[in-house]
């Protein structure tokens, strides 16, 4: 699938709690942090892990960068939770949810657009398929666990 | 449902410092919606984009303004069946999905 020499590129958002808050013009007032277990993530880095030790890709360059999501509003935000809690018996954030109804109904006043911020940052790894004559270290399991004997 | 995601368009900065993106033939996989598939579309990449969500490929056909339409394709499919054995790409990215 990928041209050899190709790029792969795995952009997924980091393991790191995400930052709930209110955005209200260019401010934003923190209520909360999610708890997440992040199994998925764990089982994609393993994924990563095995094919770059197994030879057939190689990791060029990894970089973090910050990134916002917004929703307008407590429904909305719900629909997002759903994403987490749903997988691998996420923690339900009801104290989180409850907490946000209480902040935004204190900052609901007045004509400035109110909306709910998700800040988490997105890992983007780059890995280069390399050349399948020339394989690096394609090292299976079997051959990990029994060492070549030394020459005579 | 108002849900922006990065509105400072810090993915699309990332990934362009990280690869050369003009004429590269691209597959993203997970494409979701084909928010971020737009804007693969306009660093000049042609883009086959996936999901296993038929409803998702919907919306993001309906989403494809006129002028990208030549390169950009939509497709539902699941990563692990990707049934284009007989075209090779330059760049994978895995949009969220991995």
């Amino acid at each position: 699938m990928l041209a050899p020499g190709g790029i792969l590129l795995d952009l997924r958002p980091a393991s790191v709690h995400r930052r709930i808050g209110i955005a209200r013009s260019a401010r934003t007032r923190p209520v909360g942090v999610m708890r997440e277990r992040f199994e998925d993530e764990r089982s994609a880095d393993r994924a990563v892990a095995r094919v770059v030790r197994e030879g057939w890709l190689e990791v060029e360059r990894r970089l973090r960068f910050p990134c916002r999501r917004l929703v307008d509003s407590v429904d909305e935000f719900r629909t997002f939770l759903d994403d987490f809690t749903g997988r691998h018996g996420e923690p339900l954030h009801d104290w989180l949810v409850r907490r946000l109804e209480r902040a935004l109904e204190a900052r609901r006043a007045g004509r400035v657009r109110t909306r709910i911020a998700i800040d988490g940052p997105l890992d983007l790894a780059v890995l280069r398929k390399l050349d399948a004559r020339a394989p690096r270290a394609r090292v299976s399991r079997s051959s990990r666990r029994r060492p070549r004997a030394p020459a005579a | 449902m108002a849900y922006v995601v990065d509105l400072e368009r810090r993915e699309v900065k990332a990934l362009r410092r990280v690869a050369p993106w003009r004429g590269k033939r691209v597959i993203e996989i997970g494409c979701g919606d084909g928010r971020l598939t737009l804007r693969i579309a306009r660093l000049g990449a042609r883009v086959l984009a996936i999901d296993p969500d038929a409803a998702s490929i919907r919306t993001a056909r309906r989403s494809l303004p006129e002028r990208l339409a030549g390169r950009v394709r939509y497709r539902v499919m699941k990563a692990q069946r990707i049934a284009i054995a007989r075209e090779s790409f330059d760049l994978a990215l895995f949009s969220w999905s991995l």
